[in-house]
């Protein structure tokens, strides 16, 4: 479904990510961990379009998506919910929503679409009045993966989705990732929460100073030592 | 746009005090105050203050739609005012071109330079753009300087005085004060319902974080261009409009640095990125400009100035979000939130 391909990708002249090769199926969680600064955000934000310059391929379902701009790329079914949730503070939780619903393919189903995110997440639909940034922490994530949903995406990158989190959202996130799985969605999902994301994930990938070093199923690399060590501290 | 449609977008009953996207009784009863000072039968020189209010609270709105709403701040709009202001002015007084559609003529052309502007320079962040926007307003200026055989150059342009209906002229300032607060009306619609329009989110969210919308599949670069084409046409009629009040055109006046920081500095007075903050601005700081020019320019020149800016500063200071703000804060005081 999505393929990363001998991915670089640089900030000026400073390279951050080298050879970057990732493979995510359909209906697959593919987690992404990886310490501070290892280059995980600056891949989802390749993945997106937004900012860093690059060499190397970008597929969805076999077609080139790396020329296209980050707006295009919604289009596509290629949709990110950003690093720090990245919400319009001032707008209602109703207009974050129809922001995310841009593409005329989405905006024709936009009211079937909002339904089903309200039913996947009440809490939005019982604050669809309320100033965005007047939310929680944990409710502005929904929101954030509501307003990514409401594109219509076949592959949603979810960019530290828990940073800030209660552990009481946390365990919600991860119950609605599974439950966005089981409808079929793809998920890649780049975490500092090394436990949480590799026990959901099917596969992961270990990123260390913009290199894939490892890869595996979820539950195998919890087991690694090497990664034990590095990442879970025991 | 399709049959779906999201509640949010649906009409909502009237609130007190100006609210995003919604007409409020505050600015229905502004309207009806304007109204009757139209027809009140003032003074010539209050009229005169009158309608300057009238016209720059409009070209505060077309500038607030780039500035305030698409986060585009443009100390250039005075090329827009000119480009309009000279193509309704020459295509009446040199093809006989009435400026009841000279006015949608120049409209569209300044439009066109909107657009040209926004796809050349939107790229561009916070000061390079800024100077960009006055570098091509300069460009105009002297475009509209040394084209003579069109622009008639650094003489200008003149209408004929004489009062008719289909050339625009009037002879009574109660009329010209009636279009001008037209002209503000059906700006402040647009805006209105602008803000209540899917165009309108598009153009916040790319102004508040330019990387969420676009990640969430929102063109920014086509939300700037629109929206600086939309504020660019209006601010072209605006000038249209100046030019049959005043039936002359300075180029050196019509596209000016001091017109164009004039149009930017009523909304951040009144209150940017809202729709009642540029009239709110032009309400208090036309008059009080026009007031203390007339009261105080000739008897101790200069003074006039010294407490405009004094007036300005305190507004600043005191009400960083402007005139909307502290009356938002105001009225906030008392309502459920």
């Amino acid at each position: 479904m999505l393929e990363v391909k001998h991915l670089d990708a640089f900030y000026g002249a400073v390279q951050v990510l080298h050879d970057v090769n990732l493979f995510v199926g359909k209906g697959e969680i593919v987690g992404l961990v990886g310490a501070n600064a290892a280059g995980k955000s600056t891949l989802m934000f390749t993945l997106a379009g937004l900012r860093t310059t690059h060499q190397g391929e970008v597929l969805l379902d076999g077609v080139a998506v790396d020329d296209l701009a980050a707006y295009e790329r919604p289009k596509r079914g290629l949709v990110l919910v950003p690093e720090r949730r990245r919400l319009f503070p001032f707008m209602t939780v109703l207009e974050n929503l129809e922001i995310g619903a841009y593409a005329a393919e989405a905006r024709a189903v936009a009211r079937q679409t909002l339904d089903e995110v309200f039913a996947l997440l009440p809490v939005l639909a019982e604050r669809r009045k309320q100033i965005a940034g007047s939310m929680s922490g944990g409710e502005q994530q929904m929101l954030a993966i509501g307003r990514a949903l409401m594109a219509k995406p076949r592959v949603l990158l979810l960019d530290e989705p828990t940073e800030g989190l209660a552990p009481i959202y946390v365990k919600l996130l991860f119950d609605l990732i599974v439950s966005l799985r089981a409808s079929g969605l793809t998920v890649m999902i780049v975490e500092q929460n090394v436990h949480h994301v590799l026990r959901t994930a099917d596969r992961a990938y270990v990123l260390e100073n913009g290199r894939i070093v490892m890869e595996g199923k979820g539950a195998t690399l919890l087991n690694d030592d090497r990664l034990k060590t590095a990442y879970l501290g025991l | 746009m399709s049959a779906e449609t999201i509640p949010s977008l649906s009409p909502r009953r009237m609130a007190w005090f100006p609210t995003r996207g919604r007409i409020s009784w505050f600015e229905i009863a502004l309207l009806l105050i304007a109204c009757a000072l139209v027809v009140s039968g003032m003074a010539s020189s209050l009229q005169d203050v009158l309608l300057l209010s009238f016209l720059f609270g409009g070209l505060a709105l077309a500038w607030n739609i780039a500035g305030g709403y698409a986060g585009l701040i443009s100390f250039g709009h005075s090329a827009f005012f000119g480009v309009g202001a000279y193509a309704s002015t020459i295509l009446s007084t040199r093809y006989g071109i009435t400026p009841w559609i000279g006015i949608w003529i120049g409209a569209l052309i300044a439009a066109m330079f909107g657009a040209v502007l926004a796809l050349i320079c939107a790229r561009l962040r916070g000061p390079f753009f800024i100077l960009s926007t006055l570098a091509f307003a300069e460009v105009v200026r002297i475009g509209a300087l040394n084209w003579s055989s069109l622009t008639g150059g650094a003489e200008g342009l003149s209408i004929m005085p004489a009062p008719s209906l289909i050339g625009m002229v009037f002879a009574s300032k109660a009329a010209y004060a009636a279009l001008m607060l037209f002209y503000l009306v059906a700006v402040f619609a647009i805006t209105k319902g602008l803000e209540a329009s899917r165009f309108g989110y598009y153009l916040f969210a790319i102004r508040d974080n330019e990387d969420a919308a676009g990640a969430a599949g929102v063109n920014p670069l086509l939300g700037r261009t629109a929206a600086l084409a939309l504020s660019a046409a209006l601010t072209g009629i605006g000038g249209s409009l100046f030019a049959q009040y005043f039936l002359y055109l300075d180029p050196t006046y019509v596209i000016s640095p001091e017109l164009s920081f004039q149009f930017a500095l009523l909304p951040a007075v009144g209150g940017l990125g809202t729709a009642i903050g540029p009239v709110l601005g032009s309400f208090l700081i036309t008059p009080l400009s026009e007031l203390l020019r007339s009261y105080l320019g000739s008897s101790a020149v200069g003074l006039h100035l010294v407490i405009y800016s004094f007036g300005l500063i305190v507004v600043m200071l005191y009400f960083p979000a402007g005139l909307a703000g502290a009356l938002d804060k105001l009225t906030r005081r008392g309502r459920p939130r």
